[in-house]
């Protein structure tokens, strides 16, 4: 097991965000995350992620150790990345340095040597830089290493925020609707580009996603979240056909038929 | 002076990553520091040469806000009153407790960053015009201590601070105390270039950026900001020291206010928020201005207040970052030359 998760509850106010949900995730994996607006996705992103700290009773043990209640920059110095819905790319720096600065905890180097400007702090740079540059190349932003972020366009914002998450070698890489807002050609381009990282670099991975497309295509595991609560869990084959899913998606009102329409049209 | 691995301008090549050896980061600060010896002697008179004093210790004082200001977003307005207690704890040492000048600056700038880091812990729960009105509480109770403690000269001043002495000669000219300053500005500026340009720096315009983002990015925002904040009073600290020293050896609270405090700003500001250049070019410009104005000065603060403004509306990345946009266009224009000929 490479994340263990136990319990987890987070309520604001006396809404029911997350509420006692489990989440087993094996190497290698690639999970779906799906469920409706407000159904508490990004809630749990936030609490494995440490933004948010999950409410007694609840664990996290990530690659045997355990991971409860640590503070964002901890958990991601362990090894897991995630991008945000809103991207939040720091649209003022370079692209180049956005990768660097998800590098930012591989670096050997110590604050005083860095302040001196020290030999070993230059050949470091220059070697990370080169390093970063091939992810880049890998990514497909080579060319606009040098350009501020803020003027990349929507779809090479999203290539870019998941290249910030790879530059920090994660061991698990979490993405918060990576395809939202992507025309279908760039959909299948960014999963492309996640799939073959996840073979480069041997990742394990979290998907948070709209288009079901996305998730049947992908996916070897759905976990279904509503109300805060897990619903459902399994292939995406069954997923497809559980009737608490199809209600929570589409309501009661639909028949067996139509869904399997819709789901095949979408 | 720029070093040859992170000119923004060198095109991104395995050459241009490969160039940066010791001796060509080294060289065009050995260089810039050959240039400016010769300074007080091209100055006319002491009047200017008293400006060049002037403007390499605003120097000082600008880079340090830059780094806490500018890099790392932190809306301080209590960089004067570091810049006080700098010069009052260094005047202090000198005159009550005897130390020598050389004892008593490494001495104001441990008290500064001392001062910084408790300066620092309101950013770590607030953030913008919060923070900028917290720090302006820190910074005005620190005047009004100053001025209402009659050990340190109350609202008549502190005077009689000794000029620091070299083998026993008193460095109280112009010219000679030029030779204490200059070193310690572009070893200064030397020094935030290299973090700047470091992950530190990164990080630092990181949390400014996003710092939600930063931490998922695995920056321990508590840790840099704090970092911050204290190499930013050891700036202030080491300006202010210097400024208690430079003959006359005068202190008075009032030239710790929030007009000082603006015109600091000024610098960063017109400099380029966030830019290794910034706080330079904004120290030499406003320094000079400042001193051509002074016989209007009950409009100084009208005009700097206006310039700000301006600045913000129209140029908000400062000179540093017209200087920036040039050479990115450059950049883009680049690009596209070499799709058309590969096409």
């Amino acid at each position: 097991m490479l994340l263990e998760i136990s319990g987890f509850s987070k309520h604001f106010g006396g809404l029911a965000a997350v509420s006692n949900v489990d989440l087993n995730l094996e190497e290698g994996e690639i999970r779906g995350i799906i469920g409706p607006n407000g159904s508490g996705k990004s809630t749990l992103f936030n609490l494995i992620s440490g933004v948010y700290q999950p409410e007694p009773g609840g664990t996290m043990f990530f690659d045997g150790e355990n991971v409860t209640g640590l503070q964002p920059h901890e958990i991601a110095r362990r090894g897991i990345a995630r991008t945000f819905q809103m991207l939040r790319i720091f649209a003022q720096m370079t692209v180049l340095e956005n990768l660097l600065v998800g590098h930012h905890c591989h670096t050997h180097y110590g604050t005083p040597s860095a302040i001196v400007g020290r030999k070993a702090v230059w050949e470091e740079e220059r070697r990370v830089r080169s390093e970063m540059m091939d992810l880049l190349a890998f990514i497909g932003l080579a060319d606009y290493a040098r350009m501020p972020a803020g003027e990349l366009s929507g779809g090479q914002r999203r290539l870019l925020a998941l290249g910030r998450a790879m530059a920090m070698r994660p061991k698990l890489l979490m993405l918060d609707e990576p395809a939202a807002g992507l025309s279908p050609v760039n959909v299948d381009k960014l999963l492309d580009t996640v799939m073959a990282l996840k073979e480069r670099y041997g990742l394990t991975v979290i998907i948070i996603e709209h288009i079901l497309k996305v998730v049947m295509d992908t996916c070897d595991v759905v976990s279904v979240l509503e109300h805060g609560e897990k619903i459902a869990e399994g292939p995406p084959a069954a997923i497809k056909d559980d009737h608490r899913v199809i209600e929570a998606y589409l309501g009661k009102e639909m028949d067996d038929a139509e869904v399997r329409a819709y789901l095949r049209s979408s | 002076m720029t070093d040859p691995m992170t000119d923004e301008t060198a095109p991104v090549t395995e050459g241009a990553m490969m160039r940066a050896t010791p001796v060509r980061h080294l060289a065009p600060w050995l260089v810039g520091l050959a240039v400016m010896v010769p300074l007080p002697w091209v100055a006319f008179n002491d009047y200017q040469r008293y400006l060049l004093d002037l403007i390499l210790i605003n120097v000082i004082l600008a880079v340090g806000l830059n780094i806490v200001k500018g890099f790392a977003g932190q809306v301080t307005v209590g960089h004067v009153a570091l810049m006080a207690i700098g010069a009052y704890t260094s005047a202090v040492l000198t005159t009550k407790f005897g130390a020598p000048f050389w004892f008593a600056l490494p001495g104001a700038m441990l008290m500064t960053a001392v001062a910084g880091a408790i300066v620092g812990i309101p950013s770590f729960r607030l953030e913008g015009a919060y923070l900028a009105l917290a720090t302006l509480g820190l910074a005005e109770s620190v005047r009004i201590f100053i001025s209402a403690t009659d050990y340190l000269g109350a609202s008549v001043g502190y005077s009689d601070i000794p000029p620091p002495s070299l083998f026993g000669m008193p460095l109280n000219s112009f010219r000679s105390y030029y030779f204490v300053v200059m070193p310690l500005a572009v070893a200064g500026v030397y020094f935030s270039f290299c973090m700047l340009r470091s992950n530190i720096g990164r990080a630092f315009k990181a949390l400014r950026e996003d710092p939600l983002a930063a931490a998922a990015s695995g920056i321990n925002v508590r840790k840099y900001k704090s970092l911050a904040f204290i190499v930013s009073a050891l700036y202030a600290g080491c300006a202010g020291s210097l400024a208690a020293h430079m003959s006359p050896g005068f202190l008075h609270p009032n030239s710790y206010t929030l007009v000082e405090m603006v015109t600091v700003l000024l610098m960063v500001v017109l400099g380029g928020i966030g830019h290794v250049w910034g706080g330079i070019i904004g120290a030499i410009i406003v320094t000079i201005i400042y001193d051509l104005t002074r016989e209007y000065y009950q409009y100084q603060l009208l005009i700097f207040g206006l310039v700000i403004v301006l600045t913000v509306m129209f140029m908000p990345t400062g000179i540093g970052g017209i200087i920036d946009r040039y050479l990115v266009n450059r950049g883009f224009a680049a690009i596209r030359k070499a799709r058309k000929d590969a096409a």
